[in-house]
C-alpha cells in the first residue's frame, strides 16, 4: 500500500531563500516525497532517491516541452532524453574532456586569474563576489565558448537574465524582457562569431558543435549554448566563493590544504557538497511510480534536491559542517545520470586547481572582513552573494 | 550467462552471472560491487566506474573512444595499461569468466 504525500504549508518561499537546509532536513525526515507549498514543487531529498531516480530516465523523464526553460532558451539538451540528448551532449563534449581543458583551457583560465588578482592585489581588502569571482568565471566561460570579445559584465547579465528567466513562475513581464534581451544578445554573438569558428578549427565550444556529426542546427547552438551561459558562470562563481569561505571559516583546514597541495581537490568536492551551487532541478513522471512506496503520478513534477541530498544525515555525518577531511562519499554537486554537469572538469580545473589555490597564494593573511557581512542565498541556485574579504597588501 | 569474476580493493573476489548486452558497469552495479560508483550511469562522462581489463580482452573488445581516452586519465585511481570505463563495455559470451579489476584510488 503506497503512501500519499504529504504537505509542508508552513514555510514561506523567503525562508527558503534565507536558508534552504532547515526545510529540507524538515522534508527528509517527513517523507520521500513532500509537496512544499511555498515553492508548489513536490522534493525529493533524500540521496538514496535522488540516486536511484537518475538511474531510471525512462520513468523519471527531462523532457518538458512545455517548461519554462525551453520558452525562454528553446529547446534545449537539459530538457531531452536518449539519443536526442546524447547527440547534442556529444556535440558539446569535446570543449569540456579533463583532458582538453588540462591542455587547451587550463593556461588561458591561468591568466585570466593572475589578471583579475593583479587588479585588487595592491588593495588590501575587496568584495570577492564583484570583484573576483563573478570576473573570473565569465571571462573564463566566454574563452571556452568562443565568444572572443564579449566582456565579462555583458556574460554575467546574460547568465544571471536566463536563469530568472527560466525560474519565472510568476510571469513578471520585467524578468521575462530581460530574459528575452539576453537570449537575443546570445544569438546576435553566436552569429557574429560562426563564421569565424567555422573557418578555423578550435577547442570551443561553437567550434566544437560546428564540427559535429551530425552537424547541429542553428537553433540547436544558440539554445545549448544559452544553456552553457545559464549553467556555466553563476556556478563556477559560487563555488569559487563557497570554497574560499569555507577554508576562511576553518583555518586549521586551509593550514593543511596549502601545506598539502593534492589536498585542493578533496576540498572543493566539500565545499560544493556543503553549499551545492544548484539545489534542485525537475523531472517529470512518464508513469505513475513510487519514490521509496510515495505514489507520484504520471504527468507530475518533482524536484530533485540535490542540496538536500548532499545533507541527508543517512549519508553524511555532520552535514552541516565544512570538513574538506569527512570520509570520501560521492555526492550529488554535479546531479547523476546523463545529465551530470558536462562543465564538471572545467570547474574543478579552474576552481580547485587554479583559481583558489592563487588566491590563497596572492592575497597574504586572507581573512573575513567581518563574518556578519557575508551573505549566502537562494535554495535552486545558491552561494555567497556579498563577502568583503581584507589581506595584508 | 557469462559469469564476470570482480576483483575487489582489498583482494577479495565476487563472481557474478551477467547478462549479455548489458555494460560491465551495470552488472556491477546490479551486484552492488563496491568501488563502481557510476554517477553518470553510463554517460563517459564522471570516470568513476574505472576497471582494469586482462590485455588480451582489450583487443576482443571496441576499440575505445577519444572521450573514454581521455576520461579515464583523470579517474581517482591512477591509469594502468588495462584501463576502462566499466560503462563503455557490453557483456557478451567473450567476457565468460574473465577477472575485471577494480583499481584502488
Amino acid at each position: 500500500m503506497s503512501e500519499a504525500v504529504k504537505v509542508i504549508d508552513d514555510v514561506s518561499f523567503g525562508d527558503l531563500l534565507a536558508n534552504p537546509y532547515p526545510i529540507f532536513k524538515r522534508v527528509r525526515d517527513l517523507g520521500p516525497v513532500v509537496k512544499v507549498e511555498a515553492a508548489n514543487i513536490m522534493m525529493v531529498t533524500r540521496f538514496d532517491d535522488v540516486m536511484a531516480i537518475e538511474r531510471d530516465p525512462v520513468t523519471f523523464s527531462s523532457i518538458n516541452p512545455q517548461s519554462l526553460l525551453n520558452t525562454v532558451i528553446g529547446p534545449n539538451l537539459m530538457r531531452k532524453d536518449g539519443e536526442d540528448h546524447a547527440r547534442e551532449r556529444a556535440a558539446m563534449d569535446p570543449s569540456l574532456r579533463p583532458g582538453v581543458v588540462k591542455r587547451c583551457w587550463a593556461d588561458p583560465m591561468r591568466a585570466i586569474c593572475d589578471d583579475v588578482i593583479s587588479q585588487i592585489e595592491h588593495k588590501g581588502e575587496a568584495e570577492l563576489f564583484e570583484e573576483l569571482a563573478a570576473p573570473i568565471a565569465a571571462r573564463a566561460l566566454a574563452d571556452i565558448l568562443g565568444f572572443d570579445g564579449v566582456d565579462w559584465r555583458t556574460m554575467a547579465l546574460w547568465s544571471q537574465s536566463l536563469i530568472d528567466g527560466s525560474g519565472n513562475y510568476s510571469h513578471d513581464a520585467e524578468i521575462a524582457r530581460k530574459a528575452r534581451e539576453a537570449a537575443s544578445g546570445v544569438e546576435s554573438a553566436v552569429d557574429r562569431m560562426l563564421s569565424h569558428h567555422r573557418d578555423n578549427p578550435n577547442p570551443s565550444m561553437l567550434s566544437s558543435m560546428l564540427q559535429a556529426d551530425p552537424a547541429q542546427t542553428v537553433e540547436q547552438i544558440y539554445a545549448n549554448i544559452k544553456v552553457a551561459i545559464g549553467g556555466g558562470l553563476n556556478e563556477t562563481r559560487d563555488s569559487i566563493l563557497t570554497l574560499i569561505l569555507g577554508l576562511l571559516q576553518n583555518p586549521d583546514q586551509l593550514a593543511r590544504v596549502r601545506a598539502e597541495p593534492s589536498l585542493w581537490g578533496q576540498a572543493f568536492e566539500e565545499a560544493v557538497r556543503w553549499i551545492s551551487p544548484i539545489g534542485m532541478y525537475p523531472r517529470r513522471l512518464a508513469r505513475d511510480a513510487e519514490i521509496s512506496g510515495t505514489l507520484v503520478r504520471k504527468g507530475e513534477q518533482v524536484g530533485l534536491c540535490v542540496g538536500a541530498a548532499n545533507h541527508d544525515d543517512r549519508r553524511f555525518s555532520d552535514p552541516e559542517k565544512f570538513d574538506v577531511f569527512r570520509e570520501k562519499k560521492s555526492h550529488l554537486a554535479f546531479g547523476a545520470g546523463s545529465h551530470f554537469c558536462a562543465g564538471t572538469w572545467v570547474s574543478r580545473a579552474l576552481v580547485s586547481q587554479i583559481a583558489v589555490p592563487m588566491v590563497f597564494e596572492r592575497l597574504r593573511n586572507l581573512r573575513l572582513k567581518d563574518p556578519e557581512l557575508v551573505r549566502i542565498r537562494g535554495w535552486v541556485f545558491r552561494g555567497p552573494t556579498h563577502m568583503p574579504v581584507v589581506w595584508d597588501a | 550467462m557469462p559469469t564476470i569474476r570482480f576483483l575487489l580493493t582489498d583482494g577479495a573476489e565476487l563472481a557474478v552471472e551477467a547478462q549479455n548486452g548489458r555494460s560491465l558497469m551495470e552488472t556491477a552495479l546490479e551486484h552492488s560491487v563496491p568501488g563502481i560508483i557510476a554517477e553518470c550511469n553510463g554517460s563517459a562522462a564522471c570516470a568513476t566506474c574505472h576497471v582494469v581489463l586482462p590485455e588480451e580482452i582489450l583487443l576482443a573488445l571496441e576499440p575505445i573512444s577519444e572521450h573514454e581516452n581521455d576520461m579515464l586519465d583523470f579517474a581517482e585511481a591512477p591509469r594502468e595499461s588495462g584501463s576502462r570505463l566499466s560503462c563503455q563495455i557490453k557483456v557478451s559470451d567473450a567476457l565468460d569468466n574473465i577477472s575485471v579489476r577494480i583499481p584502488a584510488a
